[in-house]
């Protein structure tokens, strides 16, 4: 529509090898108002333009669809579709369901053509089963599929003292393994001094190097780590964390998210009462919603936090009444950000998706965000949020082109494009 | 400007002091004192909340008509007419209704504290089996309703106390309540609703905060259960020869401190269990349950011979030897409505009695009630669960219990007993303003809760919850029982907002209140 884009069309002309326009009826991107008469631009995997009626430099294939309806593919940011149910795990924060994933499940495919293009799978279990990997739900080999290794640490917190104690003790852990560092960096530096007025004889540095492994007795693997780092000479080499400790230090580096899965408001009371004083946490909600759930009881805390709620398209009855709730709904109107998930993990979860969320819609569910709460919000529990998830210019070109409104249940999925390659439908 | 105002307030208050029956009253006045002068800094940060105009029950036998009762970050500051309410204080217009304490409750299930919701397993999964939850804890456990949990077994408690010691440099005992307390537990609000504003859960005494978790355990572990059954004598011998044997280890233990000799090894333990030597210490009241007359005499020997004060529950025949249980120093709990077939084959006074309460109080036993269930059902046991807690109550006034004393056994004594009488229990200066306010007698069956307020914060508005709204509806301007009184309030003017019956009661103190509100709104603001 401005005329700095049609320059910038001009200039990406000639080298049009791998450019590929489309135009849809509308698109709905995810991020703000509708398109109507969209042309997206795409090339090298990326969207390079979208716009309303843009011209197209002669040359470019251009695929006309012009009563179909453009989304950015959905996005599943908490699911186990796909993968079988593995061993119960308590407490294992460093775990991740990679070794579960099989490239030739049919299910990838099937997911594919719902258009659904990224998936978040976590690790089966319970407490601190471990931390989501990211998928394409395409590819013959893992590594094809996998887009990111850790997504988020999946935490479950309830309203219980073992599962609060759990919480605090990996936190106190990572505390301890952090002055466990400052210790060592002391000794180390005492150690160069010593170096620096003498050098002196052998036997005088064993004598200090026993004693230092005397204090640092605590961990027999973690001694051994520590030697070489000590003898390593001129860089201080801190002792590498205990891996089940390491993503504790990584939430608080802002490294990796958490995902406080709860089940009730009280959960969410009791959440902050253990992780108050770690400010730097980047955390957001899982909350399945079911009848007689109270989570309305803490939307208004949750808006002000402006926290990223996942949760389900489901209109749940309030508590000893037959009251109904529209959880989402009062959580948006609050300030918080709402993710949609399938009301149950499974094929048919994913079939019924957007319908339930278009039923959502008809019930005072804002239609924008209801598209973001299964595309951007999605992305943003995955830390993708720059990368994909909604139709703008430079993301990825993962869409997804419906026969008609994606919200209704007669439409079905026509065509899938994934990194600027239809992987489904017949497009040419 | 409030130290100068302060001053006068509190010298009234000290001049009520003689109405209050316990002495530890003026002692809470004098820590109010003390807390009010030294809080002045932080003035500017200070919230205030305040009940105004209602007739103010203060549980100590004061009944204060058309009073306010102001709270300052949750403590009661002043009670009284001549109470200046600073400007943005929330306030309660209890006009024509009646301020109480909160009451409080012996026994509650943990549906009441720990939330009423069966959470479901994880419904994205919709395979997992709800065993499988993570930490292998199945919600609501069922209590046996009709059984004090004093949570005292003597392994458990050997191992309690010094845990928290290591936990938090012995600053008190730890229940797990403050790390499963759900506050947005809808039997909470319906507790809240009755006029519950704390409760005993297990062995600790809860507060009913809404929407937060802090500050919720009160005290925890102040009764501990001592076996007490004719049908079992072993069990009665064990009680007496563990008493013995410990009272006898205090002696030896008090000598040795006496003769102070270094070398001289701390008397030996053996034998001595927990519970004796906590109730013998008096650190905590013994908790026995007993209905029959022999029982109950066996239970004052006990009581006399070791110097303790029993706590006893049921005591169905405590009527029939009241004078020994008052000289014993005893507690009842009662539940006025249960009965007690006689044994026939007596010729003395036995069974059940409807003046059991009045007789026992008379006698100088300190008496709570208890409601039948102790859980809250909306189906079952309607009429005897903790909802009817006032309900109960008041067949203790049947009986012939003062209204007061029937008060008492609701507030002030369960306070006591719960080891909590210094922050609740009563509306005094210096207590946490946990209270109430109905549209009449709390022991009425027709009286509703109309607002609770729990550590100075509007917990519960009839109007606004889903539960009684509809149930009489409260008026555009309150005063649903008095309706003659309000309308002499409005032929009187605007500015009174008293009832005109208690405005001539109280005249002075009716102007004195409302003269200084208003001045003092423009003294701050000019």
């Amino acid at each position: 529509m401005t005329p700095t884009w049609l320059t910038g069309l001009l200039l990406l002309a000639p080298q049009a090898g791998d450019l590929v326009a489309i135009r849809v009826k509308r698109a709905e991107t995810g991020a703000g108002a509708p398109i109507e008469h969209a042309l997206i631009l795409v090339e090298h995997g990326k969207i390079v333009e979208i716009g309303e009626d843009l011209p197209v430099e002669r040359g470019i294939r251009v695929i006309e669809r012009e009563d179909w309806i453009a989304t950015p593919g959905l996005i599943s940011a908490h699911t186990r579709v796909g993968l079988e149910r593995t061993q119960s795990r308590g407490f294992d924060p460093a775990v991740t369901p990679r070794s579960e994933i099989d490239p030739r499940q049919d299910a990838w495919r099937e997911l594919l053509e719902l258009g659904v293009t990224t998936l978040g799978l976590y690790p089966d279990g319970q407490g601190i089963p471990g931390q989501a990997v990211v998928v394409r739900p395409h590819g013959d080999t893992l590594e094809e599929m996998l887009v990111e290794d850790s997504a988020y640490l999946k935490i479950y917190l309830q309203a219980n003292a073992s599962s609060k104690k759990t919480l605090r003790e990996a936190f106190q852990k990572a505390n301890e393994h952090v002055e466990k560092v400052a210790k060592e960096k002391e000794k180390w530096d005492k150690e160069q001094e010593k170096k620096k007025k003498s050098s002196k004889s052998s036997s005088k540095d064993e004598k200090s190097e026993e004693k230092k492994d005397g204090a640092a007795l605590q961990d027999g693997e973690e001694k051994k780590d520590d030697k070489p780092a000590e003898k390593g000479g001129d860089v201080f080499v801190p002792p590498a964390p205990d891996e089940r400790v390491k993503p504790f230090l990584d939430l608080r580096a802002k490294e990796l998210m958490a995902m406080m899965s709860l089940r009730k408001a009280a959960d969410y009371v009791h959440l902050l009462d253990v992780i108050e004083k770690e400010k730097d946490l980047q955390w957001f909600v899982h909350f399945p919603l079911y009848d007689d759930c109270d989570f309305y009881e803490v939307a208004a805390r949750i808006g002000e936090a402006k926290k990223l709620v996942l949760t389900m398209p489901e209109v749940t009855l309030q508590q000893n009444a037959l009251r109904e709730r529209n959880i989402p709904a009062e959580l948006l109107k609050a300030g918080a950000r709402v993710a949609l998930l399938p009301r149950t993990d499974t094929l048919n979860g994913y079939r019924d998706w957007l319908p339930d969320v278009g039923r959502l819609v008809a019930l005072g569910l804002p239609r924008d965000a209801a598209l973001a709460a299964v595309t951007l919000e999605q992305a943003r529990a995955l830390g993708l949020e720059q990368r994909t998830g909604s139709l703008e210019k430079g993301k990825e070109a993962d869409l997804v082109l419906w026969s008609g409104d994606p919200l209704e249940p007669s439409s079905r999925v026509m065509a899938v494009m994934l990194d600027g390659k239809f992987v489904h439908g017949d497009v040419q | 400007m409030t130290k100068k105002k302060l001053f006068p307030v509190l010298l009234a208050l000290f001049a009520l002091a003689p109405l209050a029956p316990a002495q530890e009253e003026g002692g809470g006045a004098e820590g109010a004192a003390e807390s009010g002068e030294g809080s002045s800094d932080d003035e500017k940060d200070a919230k205030y909340f305040a009940i105004v105009g209602g007739d103010v029950y203060t549980g100590t036998g004061a009944v204060l008509r058309g009073a306010t009762v102001l709270a300052r970050n949750g403590k009661i500051a002043e009670i009284g007419y001549d109470v200046h309410v600073p400007a943005g204080a929330e306030t309660v217009d209890a006009a024509g209704l009646r301020v109480y304490p909160g009451l409080i409750a012996l026994g509650a299930t943990s549906r009441i504290t720990t939330g009423s919701l069966s959470v479901p397993a994880d419904p994205t999964r919709p395979h997992e089996p709800i065993s499988m939850r993570w930490d292998g804890v199945l919600p609501m456990p069922v209590v046996n309703p009709t059984h004090i949990e004093t949570g005292e077994d003597d392994d458990h408690e050997e191992h309690a106390p010094t845990q928290s010691e290591g936990d938090e440099e012995g600053d008190g005992p730890k229940s797990e309540i403050e790390d499963t307390f759900d506050p947005f537990s809808s039997y909470l609000v319906l507790s809240l609703a009755t006029g519950i504003t704390t409760v005993q859960q297990s062995s600790a005494a809860v507060k009913l905060k809404r929407g937060e978790i802090e500050g919720v355990l009160l005290a925890d572990k102040r009764m501990v259960s001592i076996p007490w059954d004719l049908n079992n004598p072993t069990g009665i011998s064990g009680t007496r020869k563990k008493l013995e044997r410990t009272a006898e280890y205090l002696r030896e233990l008090r000598a040795w401190k006496a003769r102070n000799k270094k070398d001289e090894r701390e008397p030996s333990k053996k034998g001595v269990d927990t519970s004796s030597l906590r109730v013998l210490s008096g650190e905590a009241l013994p908790l026995f349950r007993a209905s029959n007359r022999e029982e109950l005499l066996g239970i004052a020997r006990l009581a006399q011979q070791y110097g303790f004060r029993p706590v006893i529950e049921g005591c169905e025949e405590g009527w029939a030897v009241a004078d020994e249980l008052g000289r014993a120093g005893a507690y009842a709990i009662l539940t006025p409505r249960n009965r007690l077939a006689k044994d026939e084959s007596l010729v003395r006074a036995g069974g059940a009695s409807i003046e059991n309460a009045a007789k026992l109080h008379a006698a100088g036993v300190q008496v709570a009630v208890r409601a039948q269930s102790t859980s809250i059902d909306t189906v079952g046991t309607a009429g005897r669960d903790l909802l009817a807690l006032p309900i109960e109550a008041g067949f203790a006034v049947r009986g012939g219990l003062s209204n007061e004393a029937a008060l008492a056994a609701m507030t002030i004594v369960p306070a006591r007993l719960l080891g909590i009488e210094h922050r609740t229990g009563t509306l005094e200066v210096g207590k946490d303003c946990d209270a109430i306010v109905t549209d009449g007698d709390v022991l009425h069956y027709r009286t509703f809760v109309q607002y609770s307020v729990v550590d100075g914060k509007l917990v519960y508005d009839k109007e606004k919850e889903i539960y009684f709204a509809h149930i009489r509806p409260r008026p555009k301007k309150a005063e649903p029982e008095a309706a003659q009184p309000a309308e002499k309030a409005e032929s009187a003017g605007d500015e009174t907002e008293e009832p005109a019956e208690d405005a001539a009661e109280e005249g002075e103190a009716s102007e004195g209140e409302d003269g200084p509100k208003d001045e003092g709104g423009e003294k701050q603001d000019g």
